[in-house]
């Protein structure tokens, strides 16, 4: 009898742990998006191993911050939304919503700038490729279909270990790779605003604005317990690293590549994807653009969703793709908004698609803060967390992050406006 | 009679006999203890602290509370024990539309001003969860009062009466304090309150159901996804949990406690009833997914020398599921299945009609271990309501009714 309990005991175990794992590491796969793939690319390829130490710091602060989401909504069951609506009421909430779907629709329209710059490496026109993307990704969502595609979507993603193999086969200076890793540069590029922007940028795609509100949702929709969070955490965590050395091996990759042979500026998807090329050669196009390709069909089904989830339930809209249309007008208005608006930018001639994808990765870092801000004030609420509140040293984390971000944002509107 | 908004009077300016300004509106309150929708004091905002204001020495409401009190009498506000804080509890947080059957969050309270005997009287009338109550206070402020009334008038409001609106508080004191209870939501179809539930958060479910009545709470757990049943009864106290869970359908008590930390379920059938914790605990030994795990034990059986009468009278102190009242069976010795007879039949016959005349010729059985998906084939092919589960002696163990059949049939959609 006891023995047959202990194995129910470890089967209840192992259940409650598979149940758990997903929120954490499908948010940090979703972390890898085109505005990531473009952005750690062209940070390698302009700078070499000069930003490579930015990677540490933002680990720790990506595993302080995600973790602190994830706690939020195991600990009150609550989306990171209405906690600031219900604690500081409409104007802030409706300000911050403002906020966050300008960020957002900046990533939306990363994706599709990953998806059209992705095909075009098949030859296949931005104006045939993203209308239907949105019409797919619309369908998806709405028709209640995407539970069953996010495995498929998740399985691809192993993409990411080309970028790792990519960045051994290219030979890279390890040694100078690991001293820039730990050691930041001097001064000197600090006072350049090329790479103060860059920096905000990677900053801003590895902790991203949305990512805070979508986790702490995910949590709380899977309906995970203080009791049950344990299991939860490890899978936050182990999904931060997991994009942590992904960005690294991408920054490698490209600064073995790219920087060694002089392509300091990448125009477009096919300048990208030489990075793979000691992996695979003539087709390290086909690979790019398979594994972009995913990357950002993956994050535009989740952003512009989530996106409207965020926003209808902070303002207390009837939210869900179980409503009818006439019963959550808002939800289904703004989420179609997203979608075609944020397709609609790629679709204007002439426009820069990789600038683009690292502008909004810009905004995401510079809107980020505030975001921080409302977490660290909710997360040190006794009477919402109880026992659950931060620890000293999650404070100290978190707004060191704060401040270094709003430091960076100055930093560089001064430098580039003293500069032109 | 004047309609004011929550959002207006906040932050009002507030003056005293002299009628020189003595602070502004910091709060509004209603004391449940006396008048669940009469508003009691304002609390003042003013240069020496908080100071409390009864409604009834409020002369007049116009841009300005004019109070008719000399403000150095003002008694300090003593932090609210007891008292019902409009702008705290009920501005922005969500509430039970029980008319509408729905959580929503309040943008606004709209509170009615009435006159009697050159008194005011301050009553709530309805929350404001629209675009009205919204747009007044994102704007308030930002445009002149006059614009901004404008404004509003084209907005249609959406207003939730106050006498179909259902507090939550997670804090069982203070619950019991402010006289906050769900009434009105006990009063909705099982159904519609585990909907209304499944959209709170999991300490707002816990208050629901330590306020529940049990049988209420049994049969509204019974209709919620079956993930958030575990995580309900494991949140409540083994004692309450065990309460509600006797007041289940047996399978349904068996799913759920299955499910759970084997220690949990453990206390809570520790704290049942001897009766229910066998059928209970002997339905949990079954596996889910067979004909046994699907069945109840909450069925009615006679003997097989029973006549209508008996079956009458038995129907009247059944205590367990009407669901599987549709069919009544007939057992012999050691509970042998001999017959089975459909209730409506039983209405129709005399009262002292043998049962046994009017069993049905060809019986469906299916044993215990019988795959779920057979039994749903069974109820299928042969337009079954219920079917009897009996053991390879020919034994009634159990029925399976067809609700049953639909919750694992949609499960598996």
């Amino acid at each position: 009898m006891p023995a047959s309990r202990r194995l129910k005991v470890w089967r209840i175990r192992l259940l409650m742990f598979l149940a758990v794992i997903g929120p954490g590491f499908i948010t940090a796969n979703v972390d890898n998006d085109a505005g990531g793939i473009y952005t750690y690319s062209a940070a390698g390829a302009q700078f070499g191993y000069l930003l490579l130490w930015v990677i540490i710091p933002v680990t720790v602060s990506l595993v302080v911050v995600q973790e602190m989401s994830a706690r939020m909504g195991a600990a009150t069951g609550k989306g990171l939304s209405d906690l600031i609506r219900e604690e500081y009421g409409l104007r802030i909430t409706f300000l911050m919503m403002i906020g966050l779907v300008i960020t957002n629709f900046g990533n939306v329209v990363a994706e599709f700038a990953g998806i059209a710059s992705s095909l075009q490496l098949f030859h296949i026109s931005r104006y045939i490729s993203v209308p239907i993307s949105i019409t797919v990704v619309w369908l998806l969502v709405v028709k209640g279909t995407y539970k069953s595609v996010e495995k498929v979507f998740l399985a691809a993603s192993f993409f990411y270990f080309a970028y790792i193999i990519a960045g051994v086969l290219a030979g890279p200076s390890w040694k100078e790779a690991f001293v820039a890793t730990f050691k930041p540069p001097h001064a000197g590029p600090f006072h350049v605003p090329a790479y103060l922007y860059m920096v905000i940028a990677v900053i801003g795609t590895t902790i991203a604005p949305w990512m805070q509100f979508y986790l702490q949702s995910s949590i709380v929709e899977k309906g995970i317990t203080p009791r049950e969070y344990r299991a939860s955490r490890w899978d936050v965590i182990s999904g931060c690293f997991f994009t942590d050395i992904v960005a690294w091996f991408i920054i490698v990759a490209c600064a073995a590549t790219l920087y060694v042979h002089g392509i300091r500026q990448i125009r477009d998807a096919a300048d990208a994807a030489q990075a793979l090329r000691p992996l695979a050669g003539e087709y390290a196009y086909i690979l790019f653009a398979a594994g972009l390709f995913n990357a950002s069909l993956f994050a535009a089904s989740i952003l512009p969703i989530s996106t409207a989830y965020t926003v209808c339930e902070g303002l207390g809209f009837e939210s869900g793709v179980g409503q009818k249309f006439g019963d959550a007008k808002v939800f289904y208005w703004l989420y179609t908004l997203l979608l075609i608006a944020g397709g609609g930018v790629i679709l204007l001639p002439n426009v820069p698609l990789i600038k683009i994808a690292i502008l909004s990765q810009v905004v995401n870092g510079v809107v980020l803060p505030f975001v921080l801000i409302f977490m660290l004030l909710l997360v040190n609420k006794s009477e919402l967390m109880g026992e659950h509140v931060n620890g000293r040293w999650f404070n100290v984390i978190a707004w060191a992050t704060t401040v270094i971000m709003i430091g960076l944002t100055v930093a560089w509107f001064t430098t580039a406006g003293g500069g032109s | 009679m004047p309609s004011l908004a929550l959002s207006e009077l906040i932050g009002a300016a507030v003056t005293d006999n002299t009628g020189a300004r003595a602070g502004k509106v910091r709060e509004v309150a209603l004391s449940p203890q006396e008048s669940s929708t009469q508003l009691s004091s304002f609390v003042v905002k003013t240069r020496r602290g908080d100071r409390t204001v009864p409604v009834k020495t409020i002369s007049l409401i116009d841009n300005t509370v004019r109070v008719a009190t000399s403000a150095t009498e003002w008694s300090p506000f003593g932090g609210g024990e007891g008292l019902l804080l409009l702008e705290r509890d009920l501005l922005d947080q969500q509430i039970i539309d029980v008319h509408g059957r729905k959580v929503v969050r309040v943008n606004d309270v709209d509170i009615h001003e009435e006159s009697t005997n050159g008194n005011i009287v301050l009553k709530v009338a309805a929350v404001d969860v629209g675009a009205r109550g919204a747009v007044r206070r994102l704007l308030k402020g930002a445009l002149p009062a006059s614009a901004l009334h404008a404004l509003l008038e084209r907005i249609a409001p959406r207003l939730i009466p106050w006498e179909f609106v259902d507090l939550i508080e997670t804090d069982p004191a203070r619950r019991v304090k402010l006289k906050i209870s769900l009434d009105r939501l006990a009063k909705l179809h099982p159904a519609d309150i585990a909907d209304i539930v499944e959209e709170l958060a999991p300490a707002e479910r816990e208050a629901v159901f330590e306020t529940l009545d049990e049988e209420v709470a049994a049969e509204t757990l019974e209709e919620i996804d079956p993930k958030l049943q575990v995580s309900i009864l494991s949140s409540l106290d083994s004692d309450r949990a065990a309460d509600i869970v006797e007041e289940m359908d047996p399978d349904a008590a068996a799913d759920v406690l299955a499910d759970m930390h084997p220690d949990t379920s453990q206390e809570i059938l520790t704290e049942m009833e001897p009766e229910e914790r066998a059928e209970v605990a002997e339905l949990m030994t079954f596996e889910e997914d067979t004909a046994a795990g699907r069945m109840t034990t909450d069925y009615m059986a006679l003997r097989q020398n029973s006549k209508v009468e008996d079956a009458i009278e038995m129907l009247r102190n059944f205590e367990g599921g009407l669901e599987s009242l549709s069919t009544i069976y007939i057992v012999g010795e050691k509970d042998k299945l001999l017959g089975a007879v459909p209730l409506a039949k039983i209405a129709l016959a005399p009262p002292g009609t043998p049962l046994m005349l009017l069993s049905t010729g060809h019986m469906t059985t299916v044993h215990p271990g019988a795959d779920e998906n057979k039994v749903a084939e069974l109820f299928d092919k042969y337009n079954l309501l219920t079917l009897p589960v009996i053991d390879a002696e020919g034994v009634l163990t159990g029925v399976i009714t067809a609700d049953d059949v639909i919750n694992m049939l949609r499960a598996k959609l």
